[in-house]
């Protein structure tokens, strides 16, 4: 019992995290019908950001919010810079190009830190008794921010301007333009949050999985798959199936091996699309 | 007050639009009217700044619009009310009427709703149900009053009538009316010559692209009649 308690937590520090990366990249496939391949190497980029900040000036949260705003702002233009002359012409370019900036990231990560893994020590070391177990507390912590970003995500989209028209753009965007809504502006948006929250989760995990220039592949396929399931554009749905995506994972391992636990998970995946595809499904929803 | 000159559009290598000029005053409805595939439609979407292949000049109250991008013509005062996929399907009726009122004063908003409900109550009744579940003619109204909501100087409406029961048109057109008192100027593309006769005091009519001549839709008593009347023109 004591270890399926344990095991559920993990399951919530993995998901509420995967949750944070696979909706922004959600949220820009609602916006702008595109996948963004770079999101897993914007989580590294958050994860080096902290360590760097981290390593200057020994101030946890400044280092977690530099890792926010340095990724929302250089991934938000980076991917303006590459998508905007891409965006008429076909998908596949798009996609192609996020590709290429995963790749160059990467590599530039390697050059410039090297590839040995960088280890952090968590801001908070104390533990905490959740009935007979004890729990340390900073993971408890990225529960709580994972789970609160995503409420405040979904509060946004519902109830904000900016918001709602994001949802807009996503489900017309012809209307949402003749309604004065600035379309390209919204554009931005989605690109600077959808960066961001690749970001703030790579600074948030740093510490439990340490940094190193790979970190951001396992991110970026377990996101795809996520978002795949959720329904792509569906930033609820996205979250939902990540967070489900960390327990199977977690509560799985307790029983048998990784592997299998990994099969049983894209084997769960399968079963979704498969119910998925019996229903139209609909982009950024609330 | 708003003026359209020489204005074409293309899709691809067909030139649809072929040198349109048209004018609307402060408060005044009018037509355009023609056969299926004229054109009728490319002229409003270029005019509401969806169609990049155009050129031509269009002038809001002095103000050059063409160039501008369709969000730019909107806060400028040009609305435009789409024949189809006109509101957003999975919100509610509710925050469709709203997103037209954004960009507008917090005041402004709350009358927009109330407008939108005292012109057509249906929609009250229905404002927490998503707007992909409306009947068309539910979304038709919802996309008028969302277009309205704009407080546009002039209000592009293409096929509003389309697909209503009779009474329905009638309070279309009533709408239109109403509009054209608080001197919105109105360009309502739509087939039922019962809503232009009632709703516009002149019309255009656009043959392959062109426009045709210039009416009084009041001189007429059928859309037989009318079209005789302007493509006989056009043939002479």
């Amino acid at each position: 019992m004591n270890q399926l308690v344990l095991q559920l937590l993990n399951g919530l520090v993995v998901g509420s995290s995967l949750a944070l990366v696979a909706s922004g990249l959600a949220l820009l496939f609602g916006v702008l019908d595109i996948i963004n391949f770079a999101q897993g190497e914007f989580f590294m980029m958050g994860a080096y950001v902290l360590w760097v900040v981290l390593g200057a000036t020994g101030n946890y949260a400044l280092g977690l919010i530099a890792a926010t705003v340095v990724v929302a702002v250089g991934g938000g233009l980076l991917l303006l810079l590459i998508t905007q002359p891409l965006l008429e012409k076909a998908h596949v370019l798009v996609l192609l190009a996020t590709l290429g900036v995963s790749l160059i990231i990467q590599q530039l990560a390697q050059n410039v830190f090297g590839g040995d893994a960088k280890l952090l020590q968590p801001p908070i070391q104390d533990s905490i008794d959740i009935g007979p177990i004890t729990y340390p507390l900073y993971d408890l912590v990225i529960i709580a921010v994972g789970l609160g970003l995503l409420t405040a995500g979904f509060f946004w989209l519902r109830y904000a301007k900016y918001g709602v028209w994001v949802r807009a753009v996503a489900q017309n965007r012809p209307m949402a333009a003749v309604l004065g809504v600035p379309v390209p502006r919204v554009y931005l948006l989605a690109f600077v949050i959808s960066s961001g929250l690749a970001g703030i989760a790579g600074g948030m995990l740093a510490p439990v999985t340490s940094v190193f220039p790979n970190i951001g592949g396992p991110v970026i396929l377990n996101s795809l798959i996520v978002v795949v399931a959720g329904g792509l554009g569906n930033f609820r749905g996205a979250a939902w199936i990540a967070i489900l995506f960390g327990e199977v994972q977690a509560v799985g391992s307790m029983l048998m091996p990784p592997v299998v636990v990994e099969l049983i998970s894209f084997g769960l995946v399968i079963v979704l699309l498969v119910i998925r595809s019996r229903r139209k499904t609909v982009l950024v929803r609330l | 007050m708003f003026e359209v000159n020489d204005l074409h559009a293309y899709y691809g290598k067909s030139h649809v639009v072929q040198g349109i000029s048209l004018e609307v005053g402060r408060g005044e409805a009018v037509g355009l009217m023609g056969r299926n595939g004229v054109g009728k439609t490319t002229t409003l979407k270029s005019i509401a700044g969806l169609l990049t292949r155009t050129h031509g000049r269009i002038l809001l109250e002095d103000a050059d619009l063409s160039g501008m991008s369709p969000h730019v013509r909107a806060r400028r005062g040009l609305g435009y009310v789409p024949e189809a996929q006109a509101v957003f399907p999975e919100m509610t009726v509710e925050e469709n009427i709203r997103i037209g009122a954004l960009i507008q004063s917090r005041a402004n908003q709350a009358q927009c709703l109330d407008a939108a409900y005292d012109l057509f109550p249906i929609l009250s009744e229905r404002r927490r149900q998503l707007a992909g579940t409306l009947s068309g003619g539910q979304q038709k109204m919802l996309a008028l009053a969302r277009g309205l909501c704009l407080r546009p100087r002039l209000l592009l409406v293409d096929e509003p009538s389309e697909g209503l029961m009779p009474v329905n048109v009638e309070l279309i057109a009533q709408a239109l009316k109403k509009a054209t008192q608080e001197g919105v100027g109105i360009l309502v593309v739509d087939a039922s010559f019962d809503l232009v006769r009632t709703a516009c005091a002149r019309m255009y009519a656009m043959d392959r692209g062109v426009l045709v001549g210039m009416y009084r839709p009041a001189d007429f008593s059928s859309p037989e009649m009318l079209a005789a009347t302007y493509l006989g023109d056009k043939d002479a």
